[in-house]
């Protein structure tokens, strides 16, 4: 095990704590217990400063188009490698939260894939990304652009319910 | 492989790349691509949607008493077995910032989980955290309680730097 090899399981570590307290935060505050929510919230911060300049130090932050083209080959890893085999693998044990969970995010990483490779061709004509609104379907992670859906072609929530990022 | 091996592998990637898109989001920021910022910042939100259904599906939130136990026993393993294991590989190495990285993740880890037990002592007795202000250190992730001390005693930032958590 090398420094570079410490730097990426370090960073896959404060990840994975990162958005681990960010959920116990919120099942704190359903609780009652409020400073409790408040000390996930602090943590979950905490663990993202460190994700982050592991990330520095680890060299993997790059310009926007580098980041771009990075993003796109991991989109396209997940939805046409990772999630087909967990999919299979959950189908043929009938697990069917896990099933579905895996297909909605599989489905939403092509579309993800797919708005960087476009962002892409835009940075590298020297411009910026045209858009007025992006919506997030809160179900499934679909991202749909200046318009939503009737219905979220992933998941089939109401178009509705999409949330405006800012 | 099996469905729950396929569930924690998922919610590492999707961790790894919530952060990643959040970082990669500030940096079109600064290249002035408002529009791409925006693009990552809707797949980070949209990764952090995956991730929080493969910690539910998974089994991995519990009551809060429960996820602070096991927030104790991760920040334990990471400021005494990781972090010191990966301080001695940069240091062989002479990867100076990495070291740096180590040590300060190290001893924030180590504060964290004085918190959480703290946290998990008063839950059993059926009480909230007693903290009206959490500060967060914005640098190294350091956390304290209340007040700020003159200088962060992990990474040496004035006091007036720390930010108070909402």
């Amino acid at each position: 095990m090398n420094t570079q090899d410490c730097i990426d399981a370090a960073f896959s570590g404060e990840s994975q704590a990162n958005r681990k307290y960010k959920s116990y935060s919120e099942a704190a505050a359903d609780e009652g217990y409020d400073h409790v929510a408040k000390l996930f919230r602090a943590t979950s911060a905490a663990e993202e400063i460190h994700a982050r300049r592991l990330l520095r130090v680890g060299g993997y932050i790059g310009s926007t188009v580098a980041n771009l083209e990075a993003g796109r080959i991991g989109e396209l890893h997940e939805t046409n490698e990772m999630y087909p085999e967990f999919v299979a693998i959950a189908e043929k044990e009938d697990r069917q939260d896990a099933f579905i969970t895996f297909t909605h995010a599989m489905k939403a990483e092509a579309v993800h894939a797919d708005l960087y490779q476009k962002a892409l061709d835009a940075v590298k004509a020297g411009k910026d990304f045209d858009v007025k609104t992006i919506y997030l379907c809160p179900v499934c992670g679909n991202i749909e652009i200046n318009k939503t859906s009737e219905r979220c072609p992933i998941c089939g929530i109401p178009g509705e319910s999409f949330k405006v990022v800012e | 492989m099996n469905t729950d091996d396929c569930i924690l592998s998922a919610f590492s990637a999707e961790a790894r790349v919530n952060r990643k898109y959040h970082s990669f989001a500030k940096i079109a920021a600064g290249e002035g691509y408002d529009h791409v910022a925006k693009l990552f910042r809707a797949t980070s939100a949209a990764e952090e949607i995956h991730s929080h259904h493969l910690l539910s599906i998974g089994g991995y939130l519990g009551t809060t008493a429960e996820n602070i136990e096991t927030g104790i026993i991760a920040e334990l393993r990471a400021s005494n077995e990781s972090y010191p294991k990966f301080i001695t590989i940069a240091e062989n190495e002479d990867r100076s910032e990495a070291v740096v990285t180590f040590t300060h993740a190290m001893k924030a880890e180590a504060a964290h989980a004085v918190l959480y037990r703290e946290a998990a002592d008063a839950v059993k007795a059926g009480k909230d955290f007693d903290a009206e202000i959490i500060y967060l250190c914005p640098v190294c992730g350091n956390i304290e309680i209340d007040r700020t001390p003159e200088r962060c005693p992990i990474c040496g930032i004035p006091g007036s730097s720390f930010k108070a958590v909402e």
